[in-house]
């Protein structure tokens, strides 16, 4: 049956072909024209005598995929095989047209080469180094079904003898006509299977960027294809890339398929405080300036818009109990969202910051506010005394941006901010644009950020034995990527933007900006010297502003405003 | 056997009349042990139970967290240090730490590095917040005696403890 064609092609393969190979035509071929015949049912021309390096590319390959890319595979959506061709074709045109070779495939499988000349065939160095999604296809599906979609195109190789000994390109001639070929360039074989990793991230972020692009322009099954091709090339890398497309990938399907992502339970505040600098950067520089405000002062007030677990508030504690003249006495107002287990968190934050106050020796006193959004709280709730008996800080540390959701709701808490009556106002946001109203520019925005932010965090993850914080904040990062690339709406909170975008906000709700000094630079230059892996951070001076940023991307920013528009003094 | 014991007997005799054990003398000990860095004394504890008591006094630790700064610091920080924990744990979790790191900074910066150098008001006022917050954590945390707790730090320090990737 099958056995016996593929015999009868090999005797005509091999009378009809030169002898490119004397070597080979000379060896003595052993039962089916020297063909294993288990890859022959596969579609596989290979002789026994190649099994050892067949083999030995096989493992190569697997490793290549991951230790578990096999099973990775296994679990992909088994594709539809009419759905395959033009895809098919768009891979295998973009692979042809790197080759060197000038003669690429069009759109068919059916390419046939003229008598001569340098045909080639597929090695599997080649297969591995060009075609890493072609060779995936062996483990999808069943492999009989696999030679109906392929009809034996792609795997048909007409001839013997993977020329793994010859390094100038692979010459052989292939019988016209009862064979297809697929037309892959003559890369010089190497020895050892390196998946080019760079372009394998290269190709990544492109099909990345290719499937918001569909999804843009609303063709969600093009966008399905792109997004379920991604998942494969995931398979073959890692680092810090590998994790942050998946995120982006799972983010597009949620968006593709308009599956919304629950609301998030737990915190992960602590672990991102703990395994990178940005919060530990924003909180100093933040206390720095409303230290300096609070000069001289006997009474302060500080309203945190961001308690979480108040981990800002120990430092500006300890420096104003330090400060010349002994500690104001220091009222801090804390706001936070309801908690889904309804404990009161607010209180217990401000029973732990009591407990530091008491022993450091200042005078302290906590009020807690829970409200579903900023725009709920208004100054009059707050106990605001008169600025001469008290000083007020206002302070935000990404939670701004989140108002930018709802109409309205930014402009309305920076007027209830000023009806508070700071002395100073200090706010840290992320430095990005990802509320385009354009989804393809967010999307483009968001993945040059979050690369930055998650090769940032690889960095710190060379120092650290304790992984967990790293991957939780991981995860705190991916909730965002989510947020930012499948939500919509009021759902779409993450909605950063930069720091030219909230100084014309800030100077049109009538606050004029506030310097941060020296003080404030040297101190986060000094933190940052501390962070092993800390070569790659760099603090930068904006106009008064401080930014942190991973070499040459800022990542977030520092900056303090004041009531009262610039013409005043 | 007993002759070898008179031997003995007579040498320390001997050795009373004409030396001075500097265990005999506390502030002479005290002097000495306070220009000595951070490990030296810490081997110094090992040394002998009078040794390690004396090390063990904060004062000690005081003395070498600030003496190299070219202003001493102001007069309410002793209560706070010591209300965070002592000075040894300072020295502990934050000085050492803190100066260690940004020494070695320096130097691969190309400056030439004294071993002793001064280190000036914002790197004590950065390891001073940083102790508090390592505080906070623990106490956030729950230890059972977050007061003078254990001998390991809360997370937030864990990133001093780590070495420079450089």
């Amino acid at each position: 049956m099958k056995r016996g064609r593929e015999r009868k092609k090999e005797t005509q393969t091999t009378s009809s072909s030169p002898p490119a190979k004397p070597k080979d035509l000379t060896q003595t071929l052993p039962d089916s024209g020297g063909m294993d015949e288990l890859l022959e049912v596969l579609g596989y021309k290979v002789k026994s005598t190649d099994m050892a390096d067949v083999a030995q590319k096989l493992e190569q390959l697997e490793m290549v995929m991951g230790e578990d890319g096999v099973s990775q595979l296994a679990d992909t959506v088994h594709y539809n095989p009419s759905d395959l061709s033009g895809w098919y074709q768009s891979m295998l045109s973009e692979i042809n047209n790197t080759g060197s070779d000038g003669v690429s495939s069009s759109v068919d499988f059916d390419i046939t080469l003229p008598g001569d000349a340098s045909t080639t065939m597929i090695d599997f160095s080649n297969n591995n180094v060009t075609n890493g999604q072609q060779t995936s296809n062996m483990y999808d599906d069943d492999p009989y079904d696999l030679r109906a979609i392929a009809g034996g195109a792609i795997y048909g190789i007409s001839s013997t003898d993977e020329s793994l000994e010859d390094r100038n390109g692979i010459k052989r001639m292939k019988s016209a006509g009862s064979d297809e070929i697929i037309d892959v360039p003559p890369e010089s074989p190497r020895p050892v299977v390196l998946v080019d990793s760079q372009e394998a991230g290269i190709r990544l972020v492109h099909t990345l960027m290719a499937c918001a692009e569909a999804v843009q322009q609303n063709n969600m099954k093009l966008a399905d294809a792109l997004v379920k091709h991604v998942g494969i090339l995931v398979a073959s890398q890692a680092g810090a890339m590998a994790k942050v497309a998946r995120y982006f990938a799972s983010a597009l399907a949620q968006r593709i398929y308009k599956i919304y992502p629950r609301e998030s339970l737990e915190d992960l505040h602590m672990h991102f405080y703990e395994s990178c600098p940005y919060l530990k950067f924003a909180h100093f520089t933040a206390n720095q300036a409303i230290l300096e405000a609070f000069a001289g002062a006997t009474r302060v007030h500080v309203i945190d818009f961001s308690l979480n677990q108040g981990m800002q508030w120990p430092a500006l504690m300890q420096a104003l109990a330090l400060r010349n003249g002994g500690p104001p006495a220091f009222r801090l107002t804390g706001i936070g969202p309801p908690q889904p287990d309804n404990t009161d968190a607010l209180q217990q934050v401000g029973w732990k910051l009591a407990q530091l106050a008491d022993t450091i020796g200042v005078e302290f006193e906590f009020r807690g506010f829970v409200a579903n959004s900023l725009a709920d709280i208004d100054a009059g709730m707050l106990d605001i005394r008169p600025t001469d008996e008290e000083v007020v800080a206002v302070n935000s540390v990404f939670e701004l941006h989140r108002l930018l959701s709802r109409p309205g709701a930014v402009d309305k808490v920076l007027n209830s901010m000023k009806d508070m009556k700071p002395k100073i106002v200090t706010i840290v946001e992320q430095e990005s644009s990802h509320n385009d109203t354009v989804f393809l520019n967010r999307f483009n925005e968001a993945l040059h950020y979050y690369s930055t932010m998650f090769d940032s965090l690889e960095s710190s993850a060379l120092t650290q034995s304790n992984t967990l914080d790293l991957e939780m904040s991981e995860v705190y990062l991916g909730r965002q990527i989510c947020n930012v690339v499948a939500c919509e709406g009021t759902d779409r909170v993450e909605r950063h933007e930069t720091l030219t975008q909230w100084r014309t906000r800030m100077n049109s709700a009538g606050f004029s900006p506030v310097h941060l000094g020296s003080n404030a630079f040297k101190q986060a230059s000094m933190l940052l010297a501390l962070f092993a892996g800390g070569d790659g951070y760099r603090v930068e001076e904006n106009d008064g502003c401080l930014m942190l940023g991973w070499h040459t991307r800022p990542l977030i920013a520092t900056s303090a405003w004041q009531p009262g528009s610039v013409v005043e003094t | 056997m007993l002759h070898t014991h008179n031997n003995i007997l007579e040498r320390e005799t001997k050795r009373e009349k004409h030396n001075i054990s500097i265990n005999d003398h506390n502030d002479i000990l005290i002097e000495v042990l306070q220009r000595l860095d951070g490990r030296s004394l810490a081997a110094a504890a090992c040394v002998c139970k009078k040794w390690c008591s004396i090390v063990r006094n904060d004062a000690l630790w005081e003395h070498l967290c600030f003496r190299q700064l070219s202003v001493p610091p102001s007069v309410g920080v002793r209560s706070v240090v010591l209300a965070l924990g002592g000075y040894r744990r300072l020295y502990l979790m934050c000085v050492r730490p803190v100066v260690s790191r940004l020494k070695k900074r320096r130097s691969n910066g190309g400056h030439t590095e004294v071993v002793r150098r001064l280190w000036n008001r914002n790197e004590v006022e950065l390891s001073l917040s940083l102790f508090c917050v390592e505080y906070y954590e623990r106490l956030l945390l729950g230890d059972g005696g977050a007061v003078g707790g254990g001998e390991s730090a809360a997370k937030s320090l864990r990133f001093l403890c780590k070495t420079v990737n450089v």
